[in-house]
């Protein structure tokens, strides 16, 4: 047929927008939005509307390369993947096998993510396999899976309408998840109260009931300071409190110390600016809280998550329609690939590496011996490749050069690696500094599941074949198994991946091809006759209480100081994705938002003598980039922000790579720097 | 697909039909399985059918078309765009509470091939609406709209009649990308571009992620145009009286370089 239309699911964030890709003579050209798709009703963003136009690009990596000194050079498949076996093998024998890091790809289908995972531990030997979750969302994981007992989001994506306030930070809704920002949009006409709280105005804060502007890093300030006005003026849900959670007594001893007035002086929102938050969220019937990076990417990330957990929690808003605590998961399939087990701690299904029974489960179910203690973070890992502990990393569709803060000391931790394959679909910043590159499928060309930001299980399917010898990676990683001499990687089809992981992952255990075929499932789902879970915590929470965090405000890990006198924050903007890959390599979108820039107050300009368009210097203690200026009163004196989409000037060589000790995230979202003209 | 094939005399079919527990548009050659046939929800057809054509080098396509679509189609065959010749329309009526949603006055395809043709829609609420406000009160209105706007470009791209090979709206004279929302002249220029070409077929307003009301702002433009010009879009006779030459005549050709 000259043109057909394949139903498949988006591969830019985690709404999980479904729609059809148009292919015309084998080739994907355009794409149609799907009208009766649950998710996305038909409508689309500019990214998905685009997401057609790199798939024939002509920077698509067709045919495997190895490195001959500061040439990569074709090879073949045998050649190619003969190299990387025989190198990690050999690395495995001298160092150890947990001097090989593995990391997995947000970008690529739970299928796959459950290979990788399994590819690491049962044919590599290690724990060592992470995923770019740890630069996202391995705060909220790690921050609700302690408060709730599950790391997920809550609700689901189509509740957002029905919600009477929906309090949203630290996300850039209407650019990061414009779809979910289309719903809250929906919510406001139907007369839901919206409260922005974010250290720049958005697209959605400019139209808000609310818009309050904290200073970046005081997150739990206000959320505390929240807190304390409803206890205090007694909005508080006493039954839920009683019934449902612990610790409550502790979270009112320290929200005591939250006045409207201190929390003023710490964030900088004026004090009835926090009393009206307060109240209009305490007051609403159904109240949902959305976040994104704004919270999750600080040095106090897990504790920032928490914070708003006891927020949700004290007034009652968890377990019910339209409330709860939903993380937007930024990617396709960062979901899917935490589901999945691409984590160093956690089996497929959240089940915990270090739990014996879970190890012996994993390791009959696999045939291998398993290492018993968990494994590496990639924030960790790069810093163990500085000091010689890692000495090999495998990496599945990910781009730390770009993804990774503080740039220069990646690519130290790099150039001390004995060996690197990377496995891509483009030549990235981090392909170029391998010493194996194979070419992988992208979205388009392979069947699989991602799962979205709601747990919704969405089917990936080929609408056309890769370019030249280019694989799926699910291919690439079973070929891997095999030649690690591991039995279990015998797969003719995704589908047979997704039924096994299904048996070990028991939130997943009624989950089939057959039912994502026709219908939405949404995990947990533990058995076939099982309709899968839109809300989350009804009646009890896993661990049966929900858990009170007493967090107290820390300053962020790096304070602005005479040298570096403004705080830089990074983010995405509508038009491109993360590190540019994809959506630079797309006319349209490219037009829209073709060079870096970094935005300044209009006060803050004048007095550096900056003008709009001008070309600036920004450092800080990490490096330097030159861009141009976009002179906005969207953002606050004192804080600049730098979208991190572009390689001529990555935002990423500024940024600090101070850690939060639970979840091992980076601080994206404060560090000091300076700014000048150029 | 008999209606298709034997009746209409086509050699393809473009229809929409379930599959996946969704309702898709499909291209069927004749004598293959059409699996199941949905035309309940309102895809558009005629956008989908200007994508389909230029990969489909020969033969006749039948296309199943609500009256909109077909407006739509005689649009673009004035414009040298489709090939009449090459075209079979089955006519699809919409249903009563289809017409209500797009308030459209003009619902039955001229000849009706599936269905039975509602009554036509004699009011308009939402327009209505807008023109009771003051002036002032409904310049805020669409200012208000407007600022809900993520230029994703839906509003085009799902347009039957938008067709230019250079868009305007993404020209940085008028449309300078510095983010969103984009300027009151986005919306204007689209707005004065579709005044002699718009069929009210309201997948503008559906496509809208924002809810802004599209359909009612085009009806508004269209009201206009007939008032002035005595010209309704979609009519497969009469050109478009803003090509006109100096004289007031209508130009000769060249119709579709506007």
């Amino acid at each position: 047929m000259p043109v057909s239309y394949v139903l498949t699911t988006c591969p830019y964030c985690g709404t999980g927008c479904n729609f059809f890709l148009q292919v015309a003579d084998g080739r994907v050209v355009g794409v149609v939005p799907c009208k009766t798709d649950e998710t996305s009703k038909g409508r689309l963003c500019i990214k998905g509307y685009n997401a057609h136009a790199f798939v024939n690009h002509p920077d698509r990596l067709t045919h495997p390369m190895m490195r001959k000194g500061d040439q990569l050079t074709e090879a073949t498949w045998d050649e190619a993947m003969g190299k990387i076996v025989s190198e990690l093998k050999r690395i495995a024998s001298v160092h150890g096998t947990d001097s090989i890091m593995v990391l997995a790809s947000a970008k690529c289908t739970n299928e796959e993510n459950y290979l990788f995972q399994k590819l690491a531990r049962a044919a590599i030997g290690t724990n060592n396999i992470d995923h770019c979750a740890r630069l996202c969302h391995a705060s909220t994981v790690a921050g609700l899976l302690q408060s709730f007992g599950s790391g997920a989001m809550t609700n689901t994506i189509p509740e957002f309408e029905d919600a009477d306030c929906v309090l949203v930070t630290g996300s850039n809704t209407l650019e990061a998840h414009p779809l979910i920002g289309a719903r809250i949009l929906k919510a406001m006409e139907k007369g839901a109260k919206v409260v922005v709280v974010d250290p720049r105005d958005t697209p959605l804060s400019r139209v808000a009931t609310m818009s309050l502007r904290q200073e970046s890093g005081t997150d739990i300030a206000w959320i505390n300071g929240m807190i304390n006005v409803i206890i205090s003026e007694g909005l508080h849900d006493k039954e839920f409190v009683d019934t449902r959670t612990t610790g409550f007594e502790e979270l009112r001893e320290i929200a005591k110390k939250y006045t409207p007035e201190k929390v003023e002086e710490i964030t900088g929102i004026p004090k009835d600016d926090i009393v009206k938050a307060a109240r209009i969220y305490a007051s609403a019937e159904k109240a949902m809280i959305a976040y994104a990076m704004g919270i999750t990417q600080h040095s106090n990330g897990t504790s920032l998550v928490r914070a708003l957990a006891n927020l949700a929690m004290v007034t009652g808003n968890v377990g019910k329609e339209s409330t709860g605590v939903n993380p937007l998961r930024g990617q396709c399939n960062v979901q899917g690939a935490c589901d999945a087990g691409a984590l160093p701690n956690l089996y497929p299904g959240y089940q915990n590496v270090e739990d014996g029974e879970a190890k012996a489960k994993f390791e009959k179910a696999w045939g291998e011996a398993l290492q018993p203690k968990k494994g590496m973070t990639l924030t960790c890992a790069f810093n163990q490749a500085l000091t010689g502990d890692i000495k090999a990393m495998l990496i599945f569709g990910e781009n730390p050069m770009m993804s990774d803060p503080d740039t220069g000391h990646v690519e130290a931790a790099i150039s001390k690696l004995e060996f690197m394959a990377v496995v891509d679909i483009f030549p990235t910043e981090t392909a170029k500094l391998a010493d194996v590159v194979l070419p992988a499928a992208c979205y388009a060309e392979k069947d699989g599941t991602f799962t979205a930001t709601d747990r919704a299980i969405r089917a990936v399917r080929k609408a056309a074949d890769p370019p030249g010898d280019a694989r799926p990676d699910w291919q690439i990683a079973c070929d891997l198994g095999r030649m690690f001499g591991s039995r279990g990687f015998e797969f003719e089809s995704p589908e047979q991946i997704m039924a096994e992981m299904a048996a070990v992952a028991p939130i997943y255990g009624g989950v089939d091809y057959e039912r994502i075929e026709r219908e939405m499932v949404r995990w947990p789902c533990p058995t076939k006759d099982h309709p899968g879970t839109k809300v989350l915590h009804i009646g009890s929470f896993k661990m049966g209480r929900g858990v009170f965090a007493p967090v107290e405000h820390t300053p962020p890990a790096e304070e602005t100081s005479e040298d570096f006198p403004f705080i830089l924050t990074t983010g995405r903007n509508l038009f491109h994705f993360h590190t540019g890959t994809m959506t630079r390599r797309s006319a349209k979108l490219q037009r829209e938002a073709p060079d870096p820039y970094v935005e300044i107050n209009p006060d803050d300009a004048r007095s550096l003598g900056i003008s709009d368009d001008a070309s600036v210097r920004v450092s800080t203690r990490r490096g330097e980039i030159t861009l141009s200026a976009r002179v906005t009163p969207w953002i606050r004196p004192g804080t600049i922000f730098i979208p991190f989409h572009y390689v001529e000037a990555a935002a990423n060589r500024l940024t600090n790579n101070a850690l939060d000790p639970i979840a091992q995230i980076p601080e994206f979202k404060v560090c000091a720097a300076s700014v000048e003209k150029a | 697909m008999r209606l298709a094939f034997d009746e209409k005399g086509a050699d393809y079919l473009l229809a929409t039909r379930e599959e996946h527990g969704n309702v898709a548009p499909v291209l069927l050659r004749k004598g293959e399985d059409p699996g199941a046939i949905r035309v309940d929800v309102p895809y558009q057809m005629a956008m989908i059918l200007t994508k389909v054509n230029k990969h489909v080098k020969d033969g006749k396509i039948a296309v199943v078309a609500r009256k909109c679509d077909e407006r739509a189609i005689a649009e673009l065959v004035k414009r040298d765009l489709l090939d009449p010749n090459r075209l079979a329309l089955i006519g699809l009526a919409c249903t009563a509470e289809q017409v209500r949603e797009c308030r459209c006055t003009d619902p039955c395809p001229s000849t009706v091939d599936i269905g039975e043709c509602a009554e036509p829609s004699t009011e308009d609420a939402p327009v209505a609406g807008v023109l009771g406000m003051s002036l002032d009160d409904r310049f805020d209105f669409w200012i208000d709209q407007f600022r809900k706007c993520n230029k994703c470009f839906g509003c085009t791209l799902n347009c039957p009649v938008c067709f230019c090979d250079e868009c305007l709206l993404e020209d940085k004279t008028f449309t300078p990308e510095k983010g969103i929302p984009p300027g009151l002249a986005f919306h204007l220029i689209r707005t004065i571009h579709m005044a002699d070409k718009c069929v009210e077929c309201g997948e503008c307003e559906r496509s809208c992620p924002a809810d802004i009301p599209l359909l009612s702002l085009r009806k508004m433009v269209n009201r206009d145009m007939k008032e002035l010009f005595g010209y309704v879009s979609g009519d497969p006779e009469r050109r478009s009286p803003l090509l006109t030459t100096l004289d007031g005549d209508p130009m000769e050709d060249d119709m579709h370089a506007c």
